[in-house]
């Protein structure tokens, strides 16, 4: 680590035809992050401005200049300023997420969905767009390391496996410890390696165990992770599954449960989302109805709808029930799914398989289950078999000291394990080494060897979608780091070291998969499949016998106070922690950045006595951690939600110190429910949250200003309810298009005296559909990485100093029995046509375009920051202080080129991706165009939005969809101008004209099932 | 005390003859036996000349030094603030992206207003003939342009990149860049430089006179030429005594419609924006009210100590503090009056943002910001009604200070509790003061206590020409009654 070198980071893509081509990775237009002075106050500078300071206002002070260096020898098909495009796949685990990267000379830049490719869609998530950052990590190894020493890879490769035939002649085991992955070729691979050298085993080692394969085995017999289909379901019941946010699958999830929640007056249908869970997910927060209930209580809740649905379908009840309950979260639920055309119960794949089974008998029973039905048999995750014999296996022989080596290859147990496998792999092995991007825990306080492996974005690999779709991962640029190798290759090596014959004929694992794959050897076949990212065979899987359920273990999970441990929104499971994008990206539900907390409600606080913000010890039978409480509206009492991927120690600057590591006061075979012990530690810690510093938004119908809240909730939401109910909307809709009077602006213009602007062009807008936003945030990162946004960390975003351009505000709305609702709204610069920011800035730096853009001059802005306090929405970000300042190389090469970094003392916001409205324009006029046509340009936030809630074009256009969404017939439900149709401006009354148009929260709660 | 009380004592020199009061001539005789004297311990003319300009000559105390090391030393570390905040940026204070404004507005204001009663008291007053602001206006106008001036470094170190400030000037440049002049920030800067400028120009204007006179009586040689150049060769002829007074009255006449418009325009940056708390049509005169009221504070308290200091208490006497006992409760009334004002408008308007902010600033988070504004600013001022207590000087020195604070905090609520809570409840925030704002504030203090120490020793705190104009015997109708 100590001799970094940093010329060898960049490595150009072209250099793999060209390795002359040098570019220094500085081409960068506009402003450079630099700022005046790029030094730390000590006492001597503090001393030097003192006195320096009286005579300044006589100085003259000017940005430092870089120099432009020219690229002398490009390649032939980079042409310097215009993007290229290349698909790949990304291994969420055993999920294939099928993706399109884009590049700037040779860089990639950004991420976004593959639309050809069923799971993405062309869409994307939070996660998958922050992986672009953790490529440019600074602190990924850098060399390999071998006993403490910098070492080779040839080296590292030969001291493992000497090590691994010393293990084998001594009789034991090595193992391999890799981690779920989706990819046909890696599976070969494995299989090859533990036949031609059969002292090794190859052992998958999951973060988070799911028990879904086991259930689906018994009921099915499909021993998979089962992938519904959303788009196919009129009711669906989550029994804590949290498909719309940490689910492996949550794009395609969220793509297909939104696209049945853009309800329209004339056609009012929309499904109905019921969820019964113990914590608060976004699942929950987007339900229709939902029931908080206890963690002990999911197996007798999911056997209780199983009763009353067989019941009514006329079935027996399997052997082996257990009895169920009989709630009115049993019975609501029930009678929605049986007035159903196509219910589906999704249970979280943490619980019991028990309880996963009940689900799927009723899904079964519903006749939901089949081809073209929401749960197809075909439609499940590759490489998905329960792994939970293996482990038990790996553990006893650990216990029983059969195994001499371990590789770690990509998989952190030191980490994400249990305190008692941790402590099996710390004594009981003898020889461990770690093939990794950075130095994690496991490599540091375990292997004597680590070996830097590369990103996704540097190496060849495969995957297989759930619906057996084939992709191929190319590598998009040459690893930034000439040590790093792939996985795969390494192993590759290590087998060849060991058994020269062994992988003889393929050297790299890229001729592995030329070999393997043989329905791509043609060069056209091959070409074809990187052009589209993805095959259009597909592969079929096999089905067994269902095994019965009577075998399957339920979680006993005693009362008092219990844990419910997740995994987290922005990290998951932890394994990309070192990432400051998502380390900012804030929780959904909470928006707390930076770190977990130990999310209760208000009782639950109240009972342990303890305040928001104070540290409390959550003690269970494996450990114990420290973690702030904060207090979520709408928790089940005596339960205490903890995410994970937090409490990381080693592997980067980035992560440390972050947070508490749930992970560790897991224990084997409980389950993700623990009872605990609460003490308070007598300090606390103060939350970096975004939102609700100091207040929950909601109104009770109790406080003094209910009045004003809710004509505030109006005015923000577009009803006073913040939300209409789907029988309001079939009988409020009404009157045409035309008398509806949609348009705002034409009540406005009548007031004015002055004529307004006349947008001739285009005239650009936006029209957010809040009935199909789910709030996953996946909007909030694709615009830090298209648009070059700083993130601050945690000191400064709890002191509201975040930058990001657009951000999802959540608004409660709790009644008196206690039950929440939620209602997302991403807000972003609204781009007035009245702009209260322009007429008061002093020096005209941000001005209004004849197209209806809000523009932002940062080169004139002096930073007065009254925009800021005169705009309403407050989506105005100032560059306080140097954001980029501490950004080490390579980090600045994920720099989106087309866009200014703006230095500090500047205001920066959204500007509707004007560099790619700028680009589309260019387009068009090569094309012959005379304006850019609808859909030829699409912001980054729409680009990613999962749910398709983002419209954005020209409503000069009529034909063009963001016209038509705004004209979506979301009812008339009051006589006030602003809110008709449903489709609203925010804060319209005052009358500065927003372009972002609202559509009207839409929930499907009065639907109630009739039997 | 007569003409002839003059002549009796020997002139030192040609130009002492020309000691100037004592030649005035005033075409209405005016008698106020009725009145409280506005000089006590009836002193000859040449006395007060003695007494002021003796000031300067005389060697200062060492507590006089301690105090300057003292102030300047502050000045200095609010100086080294000011360089971190450039250095570092904004982000080194409390303000956040809801609250963009906070310590450092309200300190612009807080000074400007301060810088308003100097010219009230110059030119207005001096309009209204009323004869009493002669004891203090020298001071006021002083204590003005330095609280101006304190005030000046505000909006050009709050900008993200001060080293653009002059980007708000209108001037000429290779950019054909035009400031906006729809922004009231621009606006600002017309008015503050305006009323800089003005101001300065009529304190000079009235010191001239003094300055010659000054310049005769110091004995050192480097002291006399300076004051004697800076009287610009003043001879106290009838012609420069013509021109003068000409002169004099068109800077009250120009001076008398900025006392008004300064704050009016200063109200303007927060009255223009459509923020709840912000967005109300009563901030000019109530700024105005508020402006008058804290600048008399600050004058009370100066003065409070200068003329226990400075030996001056025959010129500035218990009638003339009184007097302005009586202004700052009637502008205390005023402010009183528009705090009241916004809530029955917040209430009657029936909107619900702002029926919010002003619930808000009560009962909110930053409550104890507006009860420390209230009890300071409307309830203090309330023991004036009673004459011993505006004759009490102690407390009169109390009030004042409690009256300074309470307009900062008038100032701090209405910036920074209508910027935390403003339109989304999501962007809601709260904000603190850092280290560096508040050392900056401090510092600003030390630079005006430094400046006002600097005045009252080196310049005539006291315009001379005026006292002596204001006394029995300044009047050609004089009669002594001794004599008769």
């Amino acid at each position: 680590m100590s001799n970094r070198d940093d010329s060898q980071y960049f490595r150009h893509y072209g250099e793999i035809d060209n390795p002359t081509v040098d570019m220094n990775g500085q081409e960068f237009n506009g402003d450079s992050g630099s700022t005046l002075f790029d030094t730390d106050v000590n006492r001597r500078t503090f001393m030097t401005v003192l006195s320096a300071s009286m005579a300044m206002a006589a100085a003259s002070c000017r940005r430092p200049e870089h120099k432009l260096v020219a690229s002398t020898n490009p390649t032939e098909y980079l042409v310097p300023g215009l993007p290229n495009y290349y698909t790949s796949v990304y291994q969420h685990k055993n999920a294939a997420i099928g993706l399109v990267i884009k590049t700037r000379e040779g860089r990639p830049i950004k991420i976004d969905g593959n639309p050809k490719h069923s799971a993405s869609l062309g869409r994307s998530s939070a996660f998958v767009q922050g992986t672009l950052l953790s490529l440019y990590d600074p602190d990924r190894i850098r060399r390999p390391r071998v006993n403490g020493g910098d070492s080779s890879v040839n080296n590292a490769a030969n001291t493992i496996a000497q090590a691994i035939q010393k293990t084998i002649a001594s009789g034991k085991k090595a193992v391999f410890l890799i981690d779920e992955h989706c990819s046909p070729t890696y599976v070969a691979l494995c299989n090859q390696l533990s036949t031609v050298i059969p002292g090794i085993s190859v052992i998958t080692l999951p973060t988070l165990i799911s028990n879904a394969p086991l259930a689906n085995s018994a009921v099915f017999g499909v021993n998979a992770e089962i992938v519904p289909d959303l788009s196919k379901a009129d009711v669906i019941v989550s029994v804590d599954n949290d498909f719309l946010g940490t689910d492996k699958h949550s794009v395609y999830h969220t793509a297909s449960f939104s696209s049945n929640r853009k309800p329209n007056a004339d056609s009012p249908s929309m499904n109905a989302l019921h969820a019964i869970e113990a914590g608060f997910s976004l699942t929950g927060a987007n339900a229709d109805h939902r029931h908080a209930i206890q963690p002990s209580e999911f197996e007798s809740v999911l056997a209780g709808i199983v009763a009353q649905v067989y019941t009514a379908k006329g079935l027996s009840l399997p052997s082996g029930m257990q009895a169920g309950a009989n709630n009115t979260a049993v019975s609501n639920t029930a009678k929605a799914l049986l007035s159903s055309k196509s219910g589906v119960v999704l249970v979280g794949s943490h619980l019991s398989t028990k309880a996963i089974a009940y689900g799927q008998l009723i899904n079964q029973a519903l006749g939901s289950v089949g081809e073209g039905k929401p749960i197809n048999l075909n439609h499940r995750l590759y490489n998905s078999a329960d792994a939970s014999a293996s482990i038990s296996a790996f553990r006893a022989s650990l216990k029983n000291k059969e195994i001499g080596s371990i590789v770690y290859v990509e998989t952190n147990p030191e980490y994400c394990s249990d305190s008692e496998l941790k402590k099996l792999l710390a004594e009981n092995v003898e020889f461990s080494a770690a093939l990794s991007v950075a130095e994690h825990e496991t490599a540091q306080t375990l292997c004597s060897v680590s070996v830097p492996t590369t990103h996704y974005l540097e190496s060849w690999g495969d995957a297989i979608n759930f619906d057996g779709a084939y992709s191929i991962q190319q590598p998009i640029i040459a690893p930034l780091n000439q040590s790093a190798i792939s996985a795969q290759d390494f192993i590759m090596l290590v087998a060849n070291f060991i058994n020269a014959s062994c992988f003889a004929d393929t050297p790299t694992f890229y001729d592995f998969i030329r070999k393997i794959q043989s329905d791509y050897v043609s060069k056209s076949a091959w070409e074809q499949l990187l052009r589209d990212g993805v095959s259009k065979k597909t592969s079929s899987f096999e089905t067994g016998t269902p095994g019965g359920i009577a075998q399957l273990n339920g979680y006993n999970v005693s009362g008092g106070l219990t844990l419910v441990i997740t995994p987290s929104y922005a990290l998951l499971d932890g394994t990309q922690s070192n990432n400051s994008w998502l380390q900012e990206l804030p929780d959904p539900i909470t928006k707390v950045t930076w770190g977990n907390v130990a999310m209760m409600s208000k009782q639950t606080a109240e009972s342990l006595g303890a305040v928001q913000g104070e540290v409390l010890r959550l003690s269970t039978q494996a450990g114990s951690i420290e973690l702030p409480v904060f207090i979520q509206p709408g928790m089940s009492n005596n339960v205490v939600s903890i995410g994970l991927g937090y409490g990381r120690t080693a592997g980067g600057k980035v992560l440390d110190g972050v947070g508490a590591n749930a992970y560790s006061i897991l224990a084997p075979n409980v389950g993700y429910y623990i009872s605990a012990k609460a003490e308070k530690v007598g300090r606390s810690e103060k939350i970096a949250t975004t939102q609700g510093h100091h207040a929950i938004e909601r109104y009770d119908n109790s406080s003094p200003f209910d009045n004003e809240w809710k004509e505030r909730t109006k005015d923000i939401l577009g009803v006073q309810e913040g939300y209409i109910t789907l029988a309001s909307l079939a009988a409020a809709k009404g009157g045409s298009h035309e008398e509806r009077g949609h348009d705002a602006h034409h009540i406005a213009d009548t007031l004015s005296i002055v004529d307004g602007f006349q947008y001739t062009g285009h005239r650009w807008a936006m029209a957010i559909d809040l009935s199909a936003c789910t709030g996953c945030s996946a909007c909030v990162v694709a615009c830090q990485a298209e648009n070059n946004i700083p993130t601050v960390g945690k000191k400064y975003v709890a002191n509201s100093r975040e930058m990001h351009w657009i951000r999802i505000d959540r608004y409660y709305r709790e009644d008196a029995s206690g039950n929440v609702t939620t209602v997302f709204q991403p807000m972003l610069c609204q781009h007035c046509e009245n702009a209260p920011c322009e007429n008061v800035c002093p020096v005209a730096a941000t001005t209004h375009s004849p197209e209806g853009l809000n523009e932002m001059t940062y080169n004139r802005c002096v930073g007065t920051r009254y925009c800021l306090n005169n705009c309403p929405y407050k989506v105005r970000r100032f560059n306080f202080l140097n954001w980029h300042k501490d950004k080490k190389t390579p980090l600045d090469m994920a720099f989106n080129p087309d866009v200014s970094v703006r230095m500090r003392g500047v205001m920066e916001k959204c500007t509707f991706c004007v560099q790619r409205l700028n680009e589309a324009k260019m387009h068009a006029k090569d094309q012959g165009h005379s304006r850019v046509q609808d859909g030829e340009v699409i912001t980054a936030c729409q680009q990613a939005c999962p749910a398709g809630a983002i419209f954005f074009g020209d409503v000069n256009d009529s034909k063009s969809a963001v016209a038509k969404a705004a004209t979506i017939n979301r009812g008339n439900h009051s006589s006030e101008y602003k809110e008709k149709n449903g489709a609203y401006k925010v804060l319209s009354e005052l009358n500065v004209r927003p372009s972002v148009t609202y559509l009207v929260k839409v929930r499907n709660t009065d639907q109630l099932p009739k039997v | 005390m007569s003409v002839e009380t003059v002549t009796k004592t020997a002139p030192r020199n040609v130009v002492e003859c020309l000691d100037t009061s004592a030649y005035q001539v005033n075409p209405y005789p005016v008698e106020e036996p009725m009145r409280e004297p506005l000089v006590l311990g009836n002193p000859s003319l040449h006395d007060v000349t003695v007494k002021i300009a003796g000031i300067i000559e005389g060697k200062p105390n060492l507590k006089y030094w301690i105090a300057v090391l003292i102030c300047a030393s502050i000045a200095g570390a609010g100086f080294g603030a000011i360089g971190e905040t450039v250095i570092t940026g904004i982000g080194v204070w409390g303000s956040n992206n809801t609250i963009g404004w906070a310590w450092d507005i309200t300190n612009f204001v807080f000074w400007i207003g301060i810088g308003h009663a100097g010219t009230l008291i110059s030119a207005i007053l001096y309009l209204f003939r009323q004869k009493w602001r002669t004891a203090i206006n020298r001071s006021a106008e002083a204590m003005t342009i330095f609280a101006v001036l304190c005030a000046g470094i505000f909006p050009v170190i709050h900008t993200g990149r001060p080293w653009l400030a002059y980007w708000l000037t209108p001037y000429p440049n290779q950019m054909q860049m035009w400031v906006n002049f729809r922004s009231p920030l621009v606006w600002d800067v017309f008015a503050v430089s305006t009323y800089l400028t003005v101001s300065a120009l009529f304190w000079f204007m009235g010191l001239v006179p003094d300055l010659a006179t000054v310049g005769n009586f110091v004995k050192g040689k480097i002291a006399k030429r300076l004051y004697t150049f800076f009287s610009l060769g003043w001879t106290g002829s009838m012609r420069n005594w013509h021109h003068y007074e000409i002169a004099y009255m068109i800077l009250a006449g120009l001076s008398t419609p900025l006392v008004l418009s300064v704050h009016t325009i200063v109200s303007m940056d927060f009255a223009t924006s459509v923020l709840p708390g912000w967005h109300t049509t009563i901030f000019p005169p109530y700024f105005v009210a508020g402006a008058i009221f804290s600048g008399f504070a600050m004058v009370m308290t100066l003065l409070v100590i200068a003329r226990e200091i400075l030996g001056l208490k025959e010129f500035i006497t218990l009638k003339h503090l009184e007097n302005m006992n009586k202004i700052i409760l009637a502008t205390g009334m005023m402010v009183g009056y528009a705090y009241s004002m916004e809530f029955f408008i917040a209430w009657y308007s029936g909107n619900e943002y702002e029926r919010t902010v002003f619930i808000n600033r009560a009962f909110g988070e930053y409550w104890w910001a507006y009860w420390s504004m209230v009890s300071c600013n409307v309830l203090s001022p309330q023991v004036y009604w009673f004459k011993k207590a505006r004759r009490n000087i102690p407390l009169m020195f109390i009030i004042s200070i409690f009256v300074n604070i309470g307009m900062w905090f008038e100032r701090f609520t209405i910036i920074s509790t209508s910027l935390h809570h403003d339109f989304l409840p999501s962007s809601w925030s709260y904000y603190t003061p850092t280290h560096v704002e508040i050392g900056i504030f401090v510092g600003t203090i030390g630079l005006f206590l430094t400046l006002f120490l600097l005045f009252s020793k080196y310049l005539p705190v006291i315009a001379i020409s005026e006292i002596k104009g204001v006394m029995p015997g300044s009047q050609p109708s004089y009669h002594d009654d001794n004599h008769h």
